[in-house]
Parts: structure tokens; C-alpha cells; sequence
């Protein structure tokens, strides 16, 4: 075929112009994080940074930021092991494939309604509660208690995604050449020390793109919070998502939310950013 | 006949071998009842009369009833929103598809100055957080007349489809070889006749695949409709929280109009979760 320099231009020029169509509410933004912007008090004046200074140094800011790294870590890392560990139980045996439809399930739900579920099942006279009476364990607050509420818009996250994991981790398995295992086996080592020195460092390329979605997509997450807390009991579950939500529609302050979520967005390059590396590195090994 | 010493090892380990299956079979079955456990309850829920769902303790016994079915699928207060979805869904869809395809086409199948840039700023629209995007667009829109159309929502779900299709199909059509078309140009065809007949076909799975994926996600998507749609473009996912006031919860209704959004995500995934594990995984798990 003969080159057409301008032939791949041409395809991605539609593309190209989605591109530079966000970038002029992204940039918008990105100067509104810099100015005292009130949507009922007249157009954006520059603050120099006041917005950036407030979410760090008030408690309600590093507060966000705690809860949004927190949920991230916590979420990530239980999704991780879990589907790990469901996967390779789907593996083991010809069952597999039938489970994995009824354990895959939950992922296919909008997370919204998903989270409206649990929120049903979670009330104060919910079933959940009951089954808990019911072994003679006293019901809890779960998504109304100051301190349960977090763990609780976790779980949501948990059921909702480790599927997510499950998926990739299979496949990445499946990659895993079943004559090494086989062969180490034959030299004596356990299905604990197989693991560690085998199927694990194997499924690195898997695992780094499970951390850059799942991490990525929980350093953000709005969707269940919202629709279970919005980000109570008082600020309990509010993540920077949240707050640059109830800044921007509730109090109508865009400067301040615009902070919140230019800082999110630096956290969430970071992490892709540290992955890519990873992942050239284990390219290149 | 199982007198020998290597037959009774035989058994034991097969003894064990079972052990370990029903094990497995166990803690399968214990995450699988976690994972259905909230959707059976919706599900019953959705067939109650109004008191049984407050009853307490729980009631697991009960007279179905289609009430809340017949009144969720004769308002507009679902029905609306259930459309509005589905036109919003699909028209992003074509637009993706439109924009997507010789995008994710010319990444896989050209070098060229500037390549991986693009094809990085087209994924780092799913990894930017949406309201950084959304809340200036808010205003955009209401200046441009977009706010609270179904265009406007069409144009701004290209931020969750349109990153997908693309890194899906790149990868997608990496994989087949390039020699394919080349052969047809031998014949005296275009790069064209080649993409039609040949390649088009081939890559039509993880077209579907991708596809499949963008509907859910797009389907699913809480965000941009909270901000940007109004009260006549408002979707299944924004819809379905008019059942909730702030003084009390229409239970029944609100499980039936729940269950009935689940229809299109859990059809498409019976039928291309092989096809969607594939597409996520292209490229990352080779060999």
C-alpha cells in the first residue's frame, strides 16, 4: 500500500477534536481552582492558590484527602486478594465456569442502583440486622453511624468490584504455563511457596492493570457514596469527589471545588504514572 | 484387590482430592450466595405488598403481587427515564462508534508523529475525575443550549464510551496480522476494500465486545447525568432516585423500577462476558 502521510491525521481528527473540546472546560476549570468563584456572585477573580491553601490547611480539606486515600488503599487492597483468590478457585476445578457467572453478577449493575440496594438491606430494620438478631448479635448503624459508615460504603464497593478483579485475575492465570507449576511441584514445593514464586510474580502485568483501574476509579468514586451517604453521617465518608460536589451544586462555590478536584486528578496521574512505569519495566525485564 | 500398599495411597489421595474439591466448592458457593444474597432480596422485594416490605422481622413467605411492576411500567416517573436512557445510550453509542473506529483503526495500523500522545489523552478521559470536566461544562451547556438535551448528554458520555472503544479495538486489531490486508491490496484493492472485507469482519467479536461494554458503562453512569441532565432528560440512574424523598421511600416501587433496569446490563453480560474478558485483557496478558 502506498503511505499516505496524512491518511492517519485524517482518522483521528474526529477523535483529536473530542480531545480538544474537553480541553476547554478541563482548562476552564483547572483557572476556576485558582479564583474566588461563586456562580451567584459574579465571574471567577483570581485568589492565587487561596482555594489550594484552604483545602490543606482546614480540616475539612486533608479530611477529603484522608478518606479519599484511605478508601482507595483499603478497597484495592481487599478486592485484590479476595479476587485473587476466588479466581484461582474458579480455576481449580470444571465448576468453574458455572460460578463464575453467578459470582460475576454483581458487576453488571449501574453501581447507583447497586448501592440502593444495599441501602435497603442496611437500614436500621433492614435484613441485615435482623440476620445479625437473629445469631444473637446486636444490629448496627452501618451507613448512618459516624463510625461504620466508611467501612460500610467499603463493603458496597467490595461486592460491586471484586468481579472486576475476578475477571482479569482468570485470564491472567490462565497465562500462567501450567508445566511450570507442575515442575515445581515435582521439586517440592508447597502450593504456599508455588504461589509466592510462581503465580503471583506472573500475574504482575495483570495486577497493574487491576491497580490502575480499581485504583484509579476508587481514588474517585462518587457514584455509591453519594447515593448511600452523600458523604455523611456529617463528614464521615466525604472524599474529595464528594466535596468538590457539595461545593460546587450545593454551596455554589466553583473555585473551591475545582481545588478539590485538580488535586484528585494530580493523585489519580500519579498512580498512572507510577503503573505505566512499572509496567515498561516489567516489559522491558 | 485393595490389599496392595499403592492402592490405598491411590485412595487417599483421592480421599483428599475430594476433600479439596468440596472445600473449593464450598467457599465458591459461599461468595456466590454473598454476591446474589442483595439481588434475590430486591427481587422479592419488588414482588410485596406495601406491608410486607416493613414488616419486621422480614417476611421471606409472602403473596406475590405485580403491583408495584404494573405501576412502575405505567408512569411515566419510570418509563420516561427508562427511554431517555436507552436514547442516550445508543446515540453515544453511533457517535463512538463514528469517531471511534478509524481512531482505533489508524493507532493500530500507522506510525505517526504524536501516536501514543493521542492515544494516551483519549484513555486519560476515563482516568480524569468527571466532575473536573463536568461542572464547567454545566455551564457551557446552559450558555450553548445543551443543558438538559439529549444531545448534550450524547456529546458528554463520548468522555465514558469513547476512551473504551478505542483502547479496546487498538488492541483488538493489533492482534490480527497486517499481512491480511496488505494481500488484498496485492489484488488490486484499496485500503478500503481491505478494512471492509477483510479486517471489519474479523474484528467484528471485539467491536461487539466493545461495545457491549460501552452500553453497560454507559447505561450505568450516575455522574454526568446528575449534573447535566434535567427534569426532561433525566435517565434510569438519576430516575430511580425520585422514589426516595426526603420524608420516606417508595420501597415497592422503587425494587420493581430497579429490577427493571437491571434487564439490559445483566442480557448484554450472559451473552459477551467471554468476549468482554478477552477485550480487557488484550494485550496485557498475551502468550
Amino acid at each position: 500500500m502506498k503511505p499516505k502521510p496524512h491518511l492517519p491525521y485524517l482518522l483521528v481528527l474526529p477523535a483529536l477534536a473530542v480531545l480538544v473540546a474537553v480541553l476547554y472546560p478541563f482548562l476552564t476549570g483547572v483557572w476556576w481552582s485558582f479564583t474566588s468563584y461563586r456562580l451567584n456572585r459574579g465571574a471567577p477573580t483570581f485568589n492565587g492558590g487561596a482555594n489550594y491553601l484552604n483545602l490543606f490547611v482546614t480540616g475539612e480539606g486533608l479530611h477529603a484527602i484522608g478518606i479519599t486515600l484511605l478508601y482507595a488503599v483499603v478497597v484495592v487492597s481487599v478486592e485484590c486478594v479476595l479476587g485473587i483468590g476466588l479466581a484461582m478457585l474458579l480455576n481449580y476445578g470444571p465448576y468453574g465456569s458455572t460460578f463464575r457467572l453467578l459470582i460475576v453478577l454483581p458487576l453488571l449493575l449501574p453501581p447507583v442502583i447497586a448501592a440502593l440496594m444495599w441501602k435497603v438491606m442496611l437500614t436500621e430494620n433492614g435484613v441485615v440486622n435482623w440476620l445479625l438478631e437473629a445469631v444473637g448479635q446486636p444490629g448496627l448503624l452501618w451507613l448512618n453511624g459516624l463510625d461504620s459508615a466508611l467501612w460500610s460504603v467499603m463493603i458496597i464497593d467490595i461486592w460491586i468490584f471484586t468481579p472486576f478483579v475476578v475477571l482479569l485475575a482468570q485470564a491472567g492465570l490462565r497465562s500462567v504455563p501450567q508445566e511450570l507449576r507442575e515442575a515445581s511441584a515435582v521439586d517440592g514445593a508447597g502450593p504456599v511457596r508455588n504461589f509466592f514464586s510462581i503465580t503471583l510474580p506472573m500475574l504482575v502485568p495483570v495486577l497493574i492493570v487491576i491497580i490502575a483501574f480499581r485504583g484509579i476509579d476508587s481514588l474517585k468514586m462518587f457514584d455509591i457514596i453519594y447515593t448511600t451517604t452523600k458523604g455523611g453521617p456529617v463528614d464521615a465518608t466525604t472524599n474529595l469527589h464528594v466535596l468538590a460536589y457539595l461545593d460546587g451544586i450545593r454551596n455554589m462555590n466553583f473555585g473551591a471545588a475545582m481545588a478539590a478536584l485538580v488535586v484528585l486528578w494530580v493523585l489519580c496521574n500519579l498512580l498512572s504514572s507510577v503503573l505505566l512505569r512499572a509496567r515498561r519495566t516489567e516489559a522491558g525485564a | 484387590m485393595n490389599a496392595s500398599p499403592s492402592g490405598s495411597v491411590a485412595r487417599s489421595r483421592r480421599r483428599k482430592k475430594l476433600l479439596r474439591h468440596g472445600a473449593v466448592i464450598a467457599s465458591l458457593s459461599m461468595w456466590s450466595v454473598f454476591a446474589l444474597a442483595p439481588l434475590v432480596w430486591i427481587v422479592m422485594m419488588s414482588f410485596k405488598k406495601a406491608e410486607d416490605i416493613v414488616a419486621y422481622p422480614p417476611t421471606f413467605v409472602f403473596t406475590p403481587t405485580l403491583t408495584n411492576y404494573v405501576e412502575v411500567l405505567s408512569s411515566a416517573k419510570f418509563m420516561a427515564p427508562f427511554v431517555n436512557s436507552l436514547i442516550v445510550t445508543v446515540g453515544s453509542l453511533l457517535v463512538t462508534v463514528v469517531i471511534g473506529l478509524p481512531t482505533a483503526y489508524a493507532l493500530a495500523r500507522f506510525s505517526f508523529r504524536g501516536r501514543e500522545n493521542i492515544a494516551f489523552g483519549i484513555l486519560s478521559l476515563r482516568f480524569a475525575p468527571e466532575l473536573l470536566i463536568i461542572l464547567p461544562l454545566y455551564l457551557l451547556f446552559q450558555k450553548a443550549g445543551l443543558y438538559d438535551s439529549h444531545l448534550g448528554l450524547i456529546l458528554a458520555y463520548q468522555l465514558v464510551t469513547l476512551p473504551m472503544l478505542v483502547w479496546m479495538l487498538r488492541s483488538f486489531i493489533e492482534d490480527l496480522p497486517g499481512e491480511l490486508e496488505e494481500a488484498v491490496a496485492m489484488d488490486g484493492g484499496t485500503r478500503w476494500t481491505a478494512f471492509r472485507h477483510v479486517l471489519l469482519r474479523l474484528i467484528a467479536p471485539g467491536l461487539g465486545a466493545s461495545l457491549m461494554l460501552s452500553f453497560v458503562w454507559a447505561w450505568n453512569s450516575y455522574t454526568l447525568p446528575l449534573v447535566l441532565a434535567g427534569k426532561n432528560t433525566q435517565v434510569i440512574t438519576t430516575g430511580i432516585q425520585q422514589y426516595i424523598s426526603a420524608q420516606s421511600i417508595d420501597w415497592g416501587p422503587m425494587a420493581a423500577a430497579t429490577v427493571v433496569s437491571l434487564i439490559p446490563g445483566i442480557l448484554f453480560a450472559v451473552f459477551s462476558l467471554r468476549w468482554i474478558v478477552g477485550g480487557l485483557t488484550a494485550g496485557t496478558v498475551k502468550g
